[in-house]
């Protein structure tokens, strides 16, 4: 049999995804020591491999084959736009991507005048602007720390991802539009999706039900 | 200066040593299939008019296409698709006497992709494309050739997904879903999220057949038994059964030809080309994040050019081809191994004498002075 490789995210998405595999009968004992510096861990008896990547590479690591399933959040599966099926929708790590802004920026939105938008997401602002609202403008690409912009006058708001809000309104800032709620997706090769449809579409419906049950 | 212009723009690339002559060598090996097939080789040119490849087609998104102007002005396309080409030269140079024509032909296609995508701008295609036949039969003949040209190229695991662009069609029009929510359905039906289907669905009030047959697109079936059952729940909705009975009426066929073993149904197969009005399929192998093979039945294409001529084709892209090949590590065959036949100034006049003779019999012959 070959192996199935699954890429995930870094972070808290892997460990909540781990988590859930754990639930449905696949487990991977070396990823949980702690010391280990594989980069790869492999579980014999399923012949799975998984490897950490960064959450944004999860999408090429799929497209390409490297891995044949990923687990990344709907904000990095639509910036990249990749070419993998997204079977389901995992149901945690759930947020909003939104423009946010001091209230005052509103007007402007309504408006539609030209304004300046900092983001981490340009194809996703660009996409929202250009396509859904018909507004023009100027995108910024920033890296971090994007609740900055707005208070040290780099843009008049932000898109950005909003879980609680709490760092928001600690800055005097507000959502002031909504894009789409987001979650963390499952996402498949192309070709694995047809070369190994039976275990991938065991493990879809396993996650599915394990998830309908307990949202009971 | 000089150093600028020693690499290539992104998306295009040189082809050099071992591998362009694999490359040709597969060409060729590809092609002694299309001729066993009865298949005539034509060739279109690079570059026409914006029309041939414009929205009412339906091929690629106009901003992804190479546009540029003609001294008069009009706009010119590098065509990023063979097909319609295919169909304007049908439709202008054959009469419906000549039909059915079964042609094939090989070459460049450019496609401005995004950027960062590791893709190529510039590909080689060879394809076939059967013109002026409706039957059941050259739906058949198709596919048949499609798996016979993969597995002329060495490929041995891969799989022919075969579906109907009819059936996810008329199951939107069957249940009169508005754009928005056609829209939400057909992008979660491109990513195969199909449980993402049935919540849509769900609040919405649809006959309890019709909701069951929008289950079944997420079937992936090995034989025809499992179709009958589809059958019954669409039962009520003609057109619906039609693309069905096509697709086992197809699938029998090929079971004559003993291809079976390398077509899967699969009902959910979309294709962004909105020509296409039948059976549609892609061929999948591992090494590849995409299809090797793409086609499907365009009965009105040629309708857009003045001929009504129903007819099925489909393209394989080479360079694509031949990535699956290495990262299966499948051996290519390569040239014939040349002879070297080294000679001193004075023995130039017998040296030439044997490398000619050799090289009549058909050897590979390369003179190299000591």
């Amino acid at each position: 049999m070959r192996y199935l490789t699954f890429a995930l995210g870094k972070g808290r998405l892997a460990k909540q995804t781990l988590a859930l595999f754990e639930k449905i009968g696949i487990t991977c004992h070396e990823m949980k020591e702690k010391d280990s510096r594989k980069l790869i861990f492999v579980n014999e008896d399923l012949k799975l491999k998984f490897f950490l990547s960064k959450g944004p590479d999860v999408p090429t690591y799929v497209e390409y084959g490297a891995a044949d399933i990923g687990v990344a959040g709907r904000d990095t599966i639509l910036e990249e736009g990749r070419n993998v099926y997204e079977v389901l929708d995992l149901g945690f790590g759930k947020c909003r991507m939104c423009v946010c802004g001091p209230i005052e920026a509103q007007e402007a939105l309504n408006s539609r005048e030209l304004i300046r938008v900092a983001t981490k997401y340009p194809k996703i602002a660009k996409n929202y602007f250009y396509n859904k609202k018909h507004q023009t403008v100027e995108l910024i690409k920033l890296n971090g720390s994007i609740e900055l912009a707005p208070i040290v006058g780099l843009s008049e708001v932000i898109v950005d991802i909003v879980e609680t809000g709490s760092t928001l309104r600690e800055n005097g800032l507000c959502v002031l539009e909504e894009i789409c709620p987001l979650s963390a997706r499952m996402i498949v090769n192309q070709v694995s999706m047809k070369m190994e449809y039976e275990r991938i579409t065991k493990l879809i419906r396993d996650i599915n039900q394990l998830s309908a049950e307990t949202s009971l | 200066m000089i150093q600028k212009r020693l690499h290539t723009p992104e998306g295009v690339r040189d082809i050099y040593n071992e591998e362009c002559g694999q490359k040709l060598i597969l060409q060729e090996t590809l092609q002694r299939v299309l001729w066993q097939y009865g298949f005539s080789a034509i060739e279109t040119p690079s570059f026409e008019f914006f029309d041939v490849f414009g929205q009412e087609i339906g091929t690629v998104p106009s901003k992804d296409l190479y546009k540029f102007f003609d001294r008069e002005g009009n706009t010119l396309v590098l065509r990023p698709d063979i097909t319609p080409s295919v169909a304007r030269l049908a439709a202008s140079y054959f009469s419906e006497d000549d039909m059915p024509k079964r042609l094939w032909y090989q070459g460049h296609v450019f496609i401005n992709n995004s950027s960062y995508q590791g893709r190529l701008k510039e590909t080689t295609q060879l394809g076939a494309e059967l013109i002026g036949d409706d039957s059941i039969e050259a739906d058949a003949e198709l596919l048949v050739l499609a798996v016979r040209l993969l597995l002329a190229a060495g490929l041995t695991d891969f799989q022919l997904a075969l579906g109907h662009v009819g059936f996810f069609r008329s199951l939107i029009q069957a249940a009169d879903l508005d754009e928005d929510v056609t829209a939400e359905i057909t992008a979660l039906i491109e990513n195969k999220n199909f449980f993402g289907v049935e919540e849509v669905l769900a609040p919405l009030s649809l006959p309890p057949a019709l909701k069951e047959l929008f289950g079944k697109l997420g079937g992936f079936y090995q034989n025809t038994d499992s179709l009958e059952k589809v059958k019954e729940l669409a039962k009520d909705y003609p057109e619906v059964a039609k693309s069905i009975d096509r697709i086992a009426a197809v699938y029998e066929v090929l079971v004559l030809y003993g291809v079976e073993g390398h077509i899967s149904i699969e009902l959910s197969i979309l294709s962004p080309y909105h020509y296409y009005t039948g059976i549609i399929f892609a061929g999948y192998t591992y090494g590849s994040g995409e299809a090797v093979v793409k086609g499907g039945r365009y009965d009105h294409l040629l309708s857009g050019f003045g001929k009504n001529a129903p007819s099925i084709g489909f393209a394989i892209t080479i360079d694509q081809l031949m990535a699956t090949l290495y990262r299966q590590k499948i051996s290519l065959p390569g040239l014939q191994e040349c002879r070297v036949i080294e000679y001193a100034p004075e023995e130039l006049k017998d040296a030439i004498k044997q490398a000619e003779a050799l090289r009549l019999q058909g050897e590979s012959v390369l003179l190299q002075k000591r």
